[in-house]
């Protein structure tokens, strides 16, 4: 396959980097949002998987609007109206040779594809829109929390510190957290991020929305954390020949959560038809595996421990026929052919954890995956998060996992119902039974703890958790380094037997007598 | 709409594909036709399938409104029957090869199968 090519046109004096990829029969253009990098777009799974999708139905022009990724900067004291940077779009169409073309506006990219739609109508295909809006202030944020996130850019700008403000489901996956990084550096400086900001805060496109006559597609996650979902509602009432579809999630980048989804969406809407289901999609159980708690022991022990449980992971998972899938951040991902399989490989992994010394927390679900590459569909997204919540030697799974192993002898006893990112519906979770008879009983132990194990200081510690406040604020209320309040924390949490802060909180609550807990 | 003095046959299909006349093309397929395509991205256990003039014409207003050069070259005709070759280029020299196969009914295209690959 030949290398992506990036080529430049050019707008005005501006060069614009853009890539054409697939051979589809119909022209799509894709206006990035806040930022873009057309080289870094292709390193990360999410991106590629977006780009790949839609490219196979159609002729797919990607470029990075002007001041950001490889196109020219701009100027940060004389900034370019949006008229200017969407005649950027226009530029980029000649350049490669596309007389008309459906527009994906994705974020700030929605405002841009919607000027374009009203000005350009004869080469407007179709226009889809993604998380998108028609004025800044109004829908992303107000001017006072635009200064707080300028101010953030410009102290923290290319540490990955934006990560918060556009996907809170990604902050703990370190591998993305560094992507990101990389993706705010390699995007934009921190001047350039600051006029892109200030930039954006402008934008106001409410009175061109009657005069957009293409038929348009409102994409937006019900919890978007960055744009409001009114903001879709508004242009859906707005524009004449509009449609909104509204998806759950919250994180707001196009390319991170439930990217089929999007792509499916924009497919049918663009092809009249549902994309092809993909062969290599196989029914299967997914296993999740972490470890609970990383504050209670030194980098090195935890270092030591992490290893050689990493190691028994791939040893256990192997002998109960199961398949290393790989890791993300702290998460042990493996696939099983059964359910039965994946819960009694979590029953042995549960076990060989303590005898290592760490404990481990861990979820199951059933679900369609895909035969190749890394883990990072829907069914492994929602796995992840069932093991995030499972609190310590836990193994929490989905009802479907208990519904699927009837007859294995294993048993469920339900859990609570949680609400997943990515799921239109909450989803019920059974905790898995340790099996008497095969196994030692290693759940955790509901045993009562007294406040009086804990030593004086731990006491003062835990009522100030108990007030909602930080190791920070505590160090400094104390007058004790963040770290020895830290070691406190691990101290607590080990001798109550609890699995958080929260829990700490709630105990020191109910223990509170004249005395302090 | 096709009228009496357009008939179609190789000439006419060069004509409208060379000079990217999309409006031209689709008024020469009947209201029912279907144009099949066979590519990277379509198997030929699921061919991509155009139904309908009305979504022939799209498709090809999609393809001709980009600044490509079509060039026909081998056509042959046999009764209701009808085969061409197309080869074309986009401005940045990636190239497209395509061979038709079309089935005419009452003068009108009822049935095309386009296959096509390109420079990857």
């Amino acid at each position: 396959m030949r290398p992506i090519e990036t080529r430049y046109a050019l707008s005005g004096e501006a060069r614009i980097a853009y890539q054409v990829v697939g051979q589809g029969s119909l022209d799509l253009v894709f206006v990035p949002g806040f930022i873009s990098n057309l080289d870094l777009h292709w390193e990360d799974e999410g991106y590629t998987r977006l780009l790949r999708r839609l490219s196979a139905f159609s002729r797919l022009i990607l470029f990075d609007k002007r001041g950001t990724g490889l196109s020219d900067r701009v100027d940060a004291h004389n900034l370019p109206s949006l008229e200017t940077r969407m005649d950027d779009v226009r530029a980029v169409m000649d350049a490669a040779g596309s007389g008309r073309a459906a527009l994906l506006g994705a974020s700030e990219g929605a405002p841009m594809a919607m000027l374009f739609a009203a000005t350009y109508p004869e080469r407007t295909r179709a226009l889809a829109l993604y998380g998108g809006y028609a004025h800044f202030h109004k829908w992303v944020m107000p001017p006072e929390r635009l200064n707080a996130f300028i101010a953030t850019a410009e102290t923290a700008w290319g540490t990955g510190a934006t990560l918060p403000n556009f996907a809170p489901g990604r902050v703990d996956d370190a591998h993305f957290t560094q992507w990101w990084a990389r993706f705010e550096r390699l995007s934009a400086s921190p001047t350039a991020a600051a006029a892109l900001a200030r930039m954006n805060a402008g934008i106001d496109v409410r009175g061109v929305l009657a005069a957009i006559s293409a038929p348009t597609l409102l994409i937006h996650r019900r919890n978007d954390a960055r744009v409001d979902p009114d903001a879709s509602r508004f242009l859906a009432k707005k524009i004449p020949n509009a449609r909104l579809v509204e998806i759950p999630g919250r994180d707001h980048p196009i390319w991170t959560g439930d990217v089929d989804r999007v792509a499916d969406l924009i497919e049918e809407f663009l092809t009249g038809e549902r994309a092809v289901a993909e062969a290599d999609r196989v029914l299967a159980a997914l296993l999740v595996t972490r470890i609970y708690d990383t504050t209670r022991m030194g980098d090195r022990v935890w270092s030591e421990r992490s290893e050689r449980f990493q190691e028994t992971w791939r040893l256990l998972v192997g002998r109960h026929g199961g398949r290393a899938l790989g890791t993300q951040g702290e998460m042990m991902i493996s696939r099983f052919d059964g359910p039965a399989r994946a819960i009694r490989c979590a029953a042995a992994l549960r076990e060989a954890a303590q005898g290592i010394g760490v404990a481990s927390a861990q979820g199951a679900h059933v679900g369609e995956i895909e035969l190749r590459g890394p883990p990072v569909g829907l069914t492994a997204r929602v796995t992840m998060q069932i093991a995030a919540r499972a609190s310590r030697g836990d193994i929490l799974a989905s009802r479907l996992v208990a519904d699927l192993a009837t007859g294995s002898g294993l048993h469920f006893e339900d859990a609570s119902r949680v609400t997943l990112d990515d799921l239109d519906e909450p989803m019920a979770l059974v905790r898995a039974m340790s099996e008497q008879h095969l196994e030692p009983d290693c759940r955790a132990r509901t045993k009562t703890t007294e406040p009086s194990v804990l030593t004086a200081r731990e006491s003062e510690v835990v009522s100030l958790i108990a007030d909602g406040k930080s190791n920070a604020a505590i160090a400094a209320e104390l007058r004790l380094s963040e770290h020895t309040v830290k070691r406190h924390v691990a101290n607590i949490l080990l001798k109550l037997d609890l699995p958080s802060r929260a829990a700490a909180a709630v105990f020191s609550v109910r223990h509170t007598g004249p005395d302090g807990p | 709409m096709l009228t009496k003095t357009q008939v179609v046959d190789g000439a006419a299909i060069k004509k409208a594909i060379e000079s990217r006349d999309g409006k031209m093309l689709s008024s020469f397929y009947a209201d029912d036709a279907l144009v099949r395509v066979i590519d990277r991205n379509n198997p030929p256990s699921k061919p991509r399938e155009v139904r309908g003039r009305a979504a022939i014409a799209t498709f090809w207003d999609d393809i001709c409104s980009r600044a490509m050069t079509h060039k026909v070259d081998t056509t042959i005709a046999d009764g209701d029957s009808l085969a061409f070759t197309q080869a074309c280029a986009y401005p940045d020299g990636t190239k497209v090869f395509a061979a038709a196969m079309l089935e005419l009914k009452n003068g009108r295209i009822a049935r095309q199968t386009v296959v096509q690959a390109w420079d990857e």
